[in-house]
């Protein structure tokens, strides 16, 4: 009985590991010893530079998934479907490391852990859908469940400018935008570098994260199919 | 200091949400990797016996 295991060589290739693992504890030392002190708020300020990377990693997550589940539609080719579990399940942990992060800094600064403000609400919002994605597509059949999750990724996919412009666009109790918010933003070249250095080391986190989960599901189905063709046999007496 | 403190927590939490997810996406890799070469041992073991001695 042949079985179509995935390969087994690592999942994460040795040099992509170490480049991310090297890039985090670079970030790391950028942001505790190197980049300088934000004047009006302190040190706290320096939650920003894991907190927009993250939120940057979920929004990238988003459209790969997204992309990858509109793909599976098109082809029914099962590695669309391994990439857009892959990414649309990190969507969930890096918007939620980017909510609880802002909302220690929102404690700190804000004197409160949350407000419904427009840009909060549309990132919570993402957060709630891409958990209800991970729960229809545990408990949804196979057959119907890439079109389930397919909405929900586009849903998704269109929240993602809604939480970027919303702070442009709305009045909001979230800072305005540091990049690109027009006369009287920007940031100092040593914080632009580190923001930068941050949101590259969180990416290849990120694609390490995603080359495993993909892994894993590529598992998964070998090992729903293993089971079948096995239970088929008993069934058949062979 | 106390938001040194916090700053301490928020990195805390951030990368502690990375590695719990990578630890467990690690587990289930594992497992499953043990359940399919159960599967496949049962199987063998199946043929061998219908095989006769």
């Amino acid at each position: 009985m042949s079985t179509p295991s995935p390969t087994e060589s690592p999942a994460v290739p040795l040099w992509m590991g170490g480049a991310a693992a090297l890039a985090m504890i670079v970030h790391l030392y950028l942001v505790f010893v190197w980049v300088s002190t934000e004047s009006t708020m302190g040190i706290i300020q320096r939650i920003f530079y894991f907190h927009v990377p993250a939120a940057m990693t979920a929004f990238v997550a988003c459209f790969v998934g997204g992309i990858a589940s509109i793909l599976y539609l098109a082809t029914r080719n099962n590695k669309w479907d391994d990439l857009s579990v892959a990414a649309n399940e990190t969507v969930v942990l890096f918007e939620a490391i980017n909510i609880s992060m802002g909302s220690m800094w929102g404690r700190r600064v804000w004197g409160i852990w949350w407000t419904w403000d427009a840009k909060l609400t549309s990132a919570f919002l993402l957060f709630f859908l891409y958990v209800a994605y991970v729960s229809i597509r545990r408990a949804t059949p196979v057959e119907v469940r890439a079109t389930v999750c397919a909405v929900i990724c586009i849903l998704g996919m269109l929240d993602v400018p809604l939480i970027y412009m919303s702070n442009r666009i709305f009045r909001t109790q979230h800072p305005s935008p540091v990049i690109g918010g027009g006369r009287g933003s920007g940031l100092a070249p040593d914080m632009l570098f580190t923001l930068m250095f941050g949101m590259c080391a969180m990416l290849l986190v990120w694609g390490c994260i995603v080359r495993l989960r993909r892994r894993v599901a590529q598992l998964e189905r070998a090992a729903d199919d293993l089971v079948r063709r096995t239970n088929e046999m008993v069934d058949r007496g062979i | 200091m106390e938001n040194l403190h916090w700053l301490f927590y928020a990195y805390g939490i951030g990368i502690g949400l990375l590695f719990a997810y990578i630890f467990r996406i690690s587990r289930r890799e594992q497992s499953l990797r043990r359940r399919m070469a159960g599967l496949e041992a049962t199987v063998e073991e199946h043929w061998r016996k219908k095989a006769g001695p």
